[in-house]
């Protein structure tokens, strides 16, 4: 049959029709050209009042970078909501967005092509939201001395980090998750029955890995302090997917990640991934009878997903940081910067003051005034988790007795706690 | 069921195929169907069973006249038709196939089909596995499988086109009981044939056709020299071609054994002088392409050699590659010229190109635009340099073969190298051969036309069914031992 | 049988006019096609047209850009021109990309600091080139010792060469201490071409695009070897009897190929990202298919087709910023464009047949 199909091409492949294919694509082509500014006129006048009213109060325009979709229930979700946030608190606030920034979902788009173009749509700071851009976020602040650009969760701009690189207008911020996390592992240790949690990772690196123990510490922490049940009776497996998110073909497809820990014994899955899979495969789970619970990530609202079956969600309120980072770009004092921001202490979940927080699940029920006795203990320094004696997964000394982490043993953490089953760097 | 087709006419462009035909079977006769190749035998054939629709004329089934326009609509009147090679589905198996072709009902029960199979083969003694796949049933068996088939359909009467090409001896036994037991229960056969020997011991009546035309029939028994007569009624044409002086040989076969998956070839041991031409007579289909394809390289002998005279010394060839035997001087001109031989979007000069050897990486336009015009003018090609392949008529399509064919050559193989051309060229096309021979080339041709084998041969060698005579001088040849050996009977054809 | 002369000499005009009538039709069809599908989501397809337009061309950085898209766009066009005329769906293509940068990557890896920069990035280009090479040859032996047809070998193939990428960039050649989807970590700049400011568009790499685009219309016009890919790719059994060698010469056309492919690939990698990342290919040489089989053999089209469907691409990004549509709406352009062309063909050619 190719044979025949070939035969057909090569009988007119004459000349003939690729001249009409073509040369009838050229003159499409250029009516169209000569129409677009007509047309970018008109939508421009209908928009044009908006936008020289926001010159008057002082506008302003992110651009933001999105490695997923803007409406993921999680990583995205929130920084996303924050442009919101900013907007309300802020007159005259615009922003463009450009989601699903990634080579499996735009292939041939980088991220530093995507900033150029909104920088050249007027945005005057560009923030990227994953650790993936930090090549992305480093050229784009090269290209455009002027604008800052935000890198969230990157540590380039931190002096006292590994990764420094000396370039004025790239910004790092980032918010101290690791204190939430404790409190979403201690929740699910409080939640599991069978002592067995699962933790759902994205890919192996530094944040993660910290993020990952940070859970596994405070779940320990309840599980022997609270539950006063013995360390080894608690199994904590973490399964790295490969990205932040599913991608067929390339990554390990989280439904089924979540769906093993399940039918493993597993009655606690935890989501560090950007996605809502832990909670879809838990809603199922109790759907169909079986008492299993999840603990979202990254998103304030995650417990909406199955109420019943939730434990709780610790996430990141990126509003008042880019709230800040805007007011002082346009005071012109925005520089190189590094910030990793604390919960607000005096209350966790106060939207205009911490950069995280936790709020507690239906599932959990009344032990949540247990999860409390971890957080005012994390509040009052009574209670720190990265204080030695604490080994590396591989047994060897992390913290020696009495032996309290720097910021930057925490960020680095180069190994998963000894006690967590999982990879601790990709093979 | 009686069959009456009267006044049947038909024509292809320029042919004529069926002219003014009227045909008679009675129900419960096996009725022959004989004439040479182009006679019009299968395309009366093809009318009646709805394959092709006729010109004029009226086909009656026991008296009451019927429009067939599909093979389907055959299948109604009850006439089914038995192909030269079965149209059935290789990869399917046989139950597959059974039921296929029948009236649609929604669900197939597949029991009952099997069990209607079986009935009707074991009527006829046909064993065959329902479950196996029809790929690899024998000739034989597929045609068992389709006779089943169609009786299935209640079809009343059979066509068969040349059944017994391909098939064992024993299935020739057991489907000539068939057939002779299907006449016993009243049904017309109509046995297409151009195999006197089969046709006198199966048929009741023959009609034997000729160009187009009825030119008689008989009952069975009659004479086999009054069905030749029929045949190839006519004097044979006067050889043209000056004889051959040379003595020395240009190739020389070894007992050969050729073949593909319909029929195995045997050539006995032959030698064929430098300057000679050989006619490769017979029915289309009867080995002569096999043989002609073995001795340009192209399809690799089973057992036997082939030796080519090449630089005066004669060279083993026997397993060679098609480009060796090019390098030997072995040319090729296939008689599906759009097909095999030249590249219907490629023009002229480019045919050209590609036929001369490449010196250096590009084409040399002015040199190869002026042999192509040199071509074009010798060969008398209707065509501009610029002129695709495809575009050309038959006859400037083989004239360009012709060109094309390098200079000089020692042996040149051809199919049927004038078919389709008109007289004059014909002529022209064998002037240049016979230029060629004299030259040293020795030609090997199949043809249909026997006027043309007659004409330009030295000798003659006749296939039939696989069958291979040997080769006969012109000189010593008659139309009637010609016709005798096509209808496959060999006796007295020895060696000339 | 005599044969009737006027249905053959039957002018090749009409026959190109009739092309054109078809080709044409099919462009406003499939134009009209896209309108509906713009419409039925709500907006105008001025305003698309517009934001494309506008995607493509508004600054100097897309500009660059669809020359940066272009490179590859026509390497791989060129390499699918030899395949396609030898009769060959060599959808390959990709897998052929992704090992030329593969290749190249490893020769970076093992030359930087051995080697000045300029001689490495050279010699990195090679090895791409020899890779998609070898990655052509597999497949062209596949198909002609091993009897697969192409389209399938050249798929499995490119699960392979993904595969391998992915391996390579989340195992051996990962980020120290990260296993990231934003691949290996990028290279030196020395090590990068030279690029056109502070563009995406390498002149170096445009350059060896435009040569090899050159390159490949000559030899399809004017070698022997262009003539017998031809005469292979629309009759593999006359082509055998007139005496081509018909297997040198598909495992050739599958070599250049693979050559121009490997080269698009290491393009990528030096050029574009200076680093591998998992969809190196940027799916350019799937638009690369569909660039051919829009144009068909003539690799003089390859150039403009390849410009409007690069300029589709690049300018697609719009459509998210400025629409909030989704940009795979120009990938739908794309593929009505050649389906209604392949249509246009498919009748056009019936009609012919039923004529005469």
């Amino acid at each position: 049959m190719k044979l025949t199909i070939f035969k057909s091409m090569t009988a007119l492949a004459a000349a003939s029709l690729l001249i009409s294919a073509c040369g009838g694509a050229a003159p499409t082509a250029a009516p169209a050209a000569t129409k677009a500014p007509e047309a970018t006129k008109a939508s421009e006048a209908t928009k044009a009042p908006e936008a020289t009213a926001a010159t008057a109060k002082s506008a302003f325009k992110i651009g933001m970078i999105l490695v997923g979709p803007y409406n993921d229930k999680g990583w995205n979700q929130a920084n996303y909501e924050a442009l919101d946030y900013v907007k309300a608190k802020l007159p005259g606030f615009t922003y463009d967005y450009v989601d699903k920034v990634n080579s499996a979902d735009r292939p041939n788009t980088k991220g530093t092509q995507v900033a150029d173009d909104l920088i050249a749509k007027g945005a005057n700071m560009i923030i990227f939201d994953s650790d993936d851009f930090k090549d992305d976020a480093l050229e784009t602040a090269k290209k455009h001395p002027d604008i800052p650009v935000i890198h969230t969760s990157g540590d380039y701009s931190w002096k006292e980090g590994k990764n420094f690189k000396d370039q004025k207008n790239l910004i790092n911020i980032m918010g101290q998750m690791e204190f939430t996390k404790m409190m979403a592992g201690c929740a699910a240790a409080l939640g599991s029955q069978t002592g067995k949690i699962g933790f759902v990772g994205p890919l192996i690196n530094e944040e993660t890995r910290r993020l990952a123990s940070s859970a596994f510490l405070g779940a320990k922490y309840c599980w022997t302090n609270i539950l006063k049940k013995d360390a080894k009776a608690l199994q904590f497996k973490v399964t790295w997917i490969g990205f932040w998110f599913n991608i067929p073909g390339v990554t390990l497809d989280p439904t089924k990640v979540a769906d093993d820990f399940f039918n493993g014994g597993y009655d606690v899955v935890m989501s560090g991934i950007d996605t809502p899979e832990a909670a879809t495969e838990a809603k199922k789970m109790v759907e169909a009878g079986k008492k299993v619970f999840y603990v979202h990530y990254d998103y304030k609202q995650g417990c909406d997903l199955a109420p019943d079956a939730c434990l709780g969600s610790p996430y990141f309120n990126w509003g008042p940081a880019y709230l800040d980072a805007v007011k002082k770009a346009q005071a012109g004092t925005l520089t190189q910067s590094f910030t990793w921001n604390a919960p607000d202490w005096k209350n966790i979940n106060d939207p205009d003051t911490s950069a995280v927080g936790f709020l507690p699940g239906k599932g959990l029920g009344d032990k949540s005034a247990q999860v409390d006795t971890l957080i005012k203990g994390l509040a009052d320094g009574s209670i720190n988790l990265y204080k030695g004696p604490l080994n590396y997964q591989d047994g060897s000394v992390f913290l020696k007795d009495g032996e309290k982490a720097t910021e930057q043993q925490v960020w680095y953490l180069s190994q998963l706690m000894e006690g967590m089953e999982g990879a601790s760097s990709a093979k | 069921m009686n069959i009456q087709l009267t006044h049947i006419y038909k024509r292809f462009g320029a042919v004529q195929a069926n002219d003014d035909v009227s045909l008679d079977v009675e129900a419960g006769t096996i009725h022959g169907l004989l004439g040479e190749n182009g006679a019009g035998k299968s395309t009366l054939v093809k009318m009646l069973s709805g394959f092709i629709t006729r010109d004029s004329g009226e086909i009656l089934l026991d008296g009451k006249s019927i429009s067939v326009k599909t093979p389907a609509d055959g299948i109604r009147s009850g006439v089914g038709m038995l192909h030269q090679d079965p149209l059935d589905f290789p990869p399917m198996s046989v139950l597959d196939n059974f039921i296929n072709g029948r009236p649609g009902r929604l669900f197939i029960d597949r029991r009952s089909a099997v069990k209607e199979f079986k009935a009707i083969a074991e009527q006829f003694n046909f064993v065959i596995d329902t479950e196996e796949q029809v790929g690899l049933l024998t000739m034989g068996e597929r045609q068992q499988l389709e006779i089943v088939r169609l009786l299935s359909l209640g079809v009343r009467t059979l066509i068969l086109d040349e059944p017994t090409t391909g098939i064992s001896a024993s299935q020739k036994t057991a489907l000539f009981a068939a057939l002779k037991k299907l006449a016993k229960q009243g049904k017309s056969i109509i046995f297409v044939s151009h195999k006197l020997e089969d046709v006198e011991e199966l048929c009741n009546n023959v009609t034997v056709m000729r160009a187009g035309k009825v030119v008689g029939s008989s009952a069975i028994p009659c004479a086999t020299s009054k069905l030749v007569g029929m045949m190839f009624g006519r004097e044979l044409a006067t050889p043209v071609k000056p004889a051959t002086s040379r003595t020395d040989t240009a190739i020389k076969i070894e007992g050969l054994t050729i073949g593909d998956d319909r029929m195995d070839v045997r050539v006995n041991d032959l030698s064929i002088k430098r300057g000679e031409v050989i006619g490769l007579a017979g029915l289309e289909g009867s080995g002569q392409r096999l043989f002609l394809l073995t001795c340009a390289g192209v399809l690799r002998p089973f057992a036997g050699k082939l030796m080519v005279n090449a630089d005066g010394r004669l060279a083993e060839m026997t397993g060679k590659s098609y480009h060796q035997f090019q390098k030997a001087g072995v040319g090729y001109l296939p008689a599906d010229r759009l097909r095999e031989g030249l590249i219907w979007g490629l023009t002229i000069q480019e045919h050209v190109v590609l036929r001369t050897p490449s010196d250096g990486l590009f084409v040399n336009r002015e040199a190869s635009h002026s042999v192509a015009e040199t071509a074009i003018k010798t060969f008398n090609i209707r065509g501009k340099t610029d002129t695709r392949v495809g575009q050309l008529s038959g006859g400037n399509q083989q004239r360009t073969q012709l060109a094309l064919l390098p200079t000089p050559l020692n042996l040149v193989l051809m199919e049927h190298p004038t078919r389709g051309l008109d007289i004059e060229s014909t002529i022209w096309v064998w002037q240049q051969l016979i230029m060629r021979c004299q030259g040293g080339t020795s030609i090997i041709f199949a043809s249909s036309d026997l006027d043309e084998i007659v004409q330009y041969s030295d000798r003659v060698i006749v296939f039939s069914g696989g069958k291979v005579s040997e080769p006969i001088a012109t000189a010593v040849l008659t139309a009637s031992k010609l016709g005798e050996m096509i209808g496959g009977k060999f006796i007295g054809a020895s060696a000339s | 049988m005599k044969e009737n002369p006027t249905l053959h000499t039957k002018s090749p005009v009409s026959q190109l006019n009739r092309g054109l009538i078809y080709q044409g039709g099919a462009l406003m069809l499939s134009l009209l096609f896209v309108a509906v599908i713009i419409l039925l989501t709500g907006e105008s397809p001025l305003h698309v047209v517009s934001a494309l337009v506008d995607g493509a061309f508004g600054t100097p950085d897309q500009f660059a850009r669809v020359f940066a898209t272009l490179t590859p766009l026509v390497l791989c066009a060129s390499g699918l021109i030899y395949t396609f005329t030898a009769g060959l769906y060599n959808l390959g293509v990709e897998g052929q990309i992704v090992i030329g940068a593969i290749a190249s990557t490893l020769a970076i890896r093992v030359l930087q600091g051995q080697l000045p920069p300029p001689l490495v990035i050279a010699v990195s280009i090679l090895a791409g080139t020899l890779g998609g090479v070898l990655w052509g040859l597999l497949a062209g032996a596949l198909k002609v010792y091993g009897n697969i047809s192409e389209i399938f070998a050249g798929l499995g193939l490119n699960f392979v060469a993904q595969g391998l990428a992915i391996y390579l960039i989340f195992g051996p050649w990962k980020r120290p201490g990260i296993a990231s989807m934003s691949g290996t970590e990028p290279f030196d700049d020395a090590f990068a071409l030279g690029r056109f400011g502070q563009t995406d568009a390498a002149p170096v790499a445009l350059a060896i695009a435009v040569i090899v685009l050159v390159a490949t219309i000559v030899i399809m016009r004017n070698t022997h070897f262009g003539l017998r890919l031809k005469a292979v790719g629309q009759n593999p059994r006359a082509a055998f009897i007139l005496g081509m060698p018909s297997t040198r010469l598909l495992l050739s056309s599958f070599l250049v190929c693979g050559a121009f492919a490997g080269m698009a690939g290491s393009l990528q990698v030096v050029g574009l990202f200076h680093r591998l990342i998992p969809s190196i290919s940027s799916n350019l040489g799937f638009l690369a298919l569909l660039v051919v089989m829009l144009i068909s053999f003539n690799a003089v089209w390859i150039a403009p087709v390849a410009f409007f469907f690069s300029a589709l691409n690049v300018g697609s990004l719009q459509l998210p910023m400025a629409l909030r549509m989704e940009s795979s709406l120009s990938g739908v352009i794309q593929g009505m464009l050649v389906l209604f062309a392949l249509l246009a063909r498919g009748f056009s050619e019936r009609n012919r047949k039923t004529r005469s």
